[in-house]
């Protein structure tokens, strides 16, 4: 981070000397942006083998959970407009 | 504020947009005075709390820090935010070091879990980290520092409790930077380990 600005990107203010909030917040942030993630991975070395059977099982982990979520919110769903309304 | 908040976020990256909505959408009215004015008064309802609010329109805090292109009116004993002096937390798997430098970057007080008496897996502790951050906060203090920033750099077991250790020594902290490095692809990391 030696080429950037210092303190803008990845800060947090602390309110009323709330440390843990603070902290708190900040981890949030940086799991959001994957940064947590890419550290942890990168501690030691992925074969690209690895990396690419990782890759597409996230993929489908994610394709799997996306469409179960809106099987629920459908399946879900109990209020709607009358659908045979006018005939 | 909202209006002001949108125009420094068009500058800045796309990180500090994310902050902005989880903040909006999950955050109460706290009990011990509200802070967030005008997007909370569609939250509170009742009267009382209207005009807590209002009394308040002094004091408005952001999760940002103030650029330094920014004039902002914060000031932490007299001053400025990029004036402050900075304390360097390196959390590594196997230690913890804090150094303390004003912000010119010289160096004022260093400690770390092996200066404080541990030693090998004992390094590797949060206690051990809170240790190094109460007897730095206590030298600081000794040299007349009270608020600072903290900027942390990587991912170790003593990442918090070494800031914990920093206040319950006496420094007071102002704002926590991440600076853990991350390469794009730049060396080659160590092999995976078999257990």
């Amino acid at each position: 981070m030696s080429r950037h600005l210092r303190f803008i990107a990845r800060t947090v203010m602390v309110q009323d000397g709330n440390v843990d909030a603070a902290y708190k917040i900040l981890n949030r942030v940086l799991t959001q942006d994957g940064i947590i993630d890419t550290v942890k991975r990168r501690r030691y070395f992925e074969k690209p083998c690895r990396e690419r059977q990782r890759k597409n099982f996230e993929n489908c982990k994610r394709i799997y959970h996306m469409e179960m979520a809106r099987k629920i919110a459908f399946v879900s769903k109990t209020n709607r407009e009358d659908p045979w309304l006018g005939c | 504020m909202f209006n002001l908040r949108c125009a420094v976020l068009n500058s800045v990256s796309a990180l500090r947009r994310q902050l902005v909505t989880p903040l909006n959408a999950s955050v109460t009215v706290p009990r011990c005075g509200s802070r967030w004015l005008p997007i909370l008064r569609t939250l509170s309802s009742s009267a009382v709390r209207h005009q807590e609010a209002e009394a308040n329109t002094g004091k408005d805090f952001s999760y940002f820090p103030p650029l330094p292109g920014q004039e902002s009116t914060l000031r932490w004993a007299g001053k400025k935010f990029e004036e402050l002096p900075i304390v360097h937390i390196k959390a590594t798997y196997n230690n913890t070091h804090i150094q303390l430098s004003d912000s010119a970057g010289q160096s004022l007080v260093r400690t770390s879990c092996g200066t404080e008496g541990f030693k090998n897996i004992k390094k590797s502790t949060p206690i051990a980290a809170q240790t190094a951050g109460i007897s730095a906060a206590a030298k600081a203090t000794a040299k007349g520092v009270t608020f600072v920033r903290v900027v942390v750099k990587g991912l170790g077991p003593g990442r918090l409790s070494a800031i914990k250790g920093l206040t319950m020594g006496g420094l007071q902290v102002v704002s926590i930077t991440d600076n853990t490095p991350v390469p794009h692809n730049g060396c080659r990391p160590r092999k995976a380990r078999r257990m």
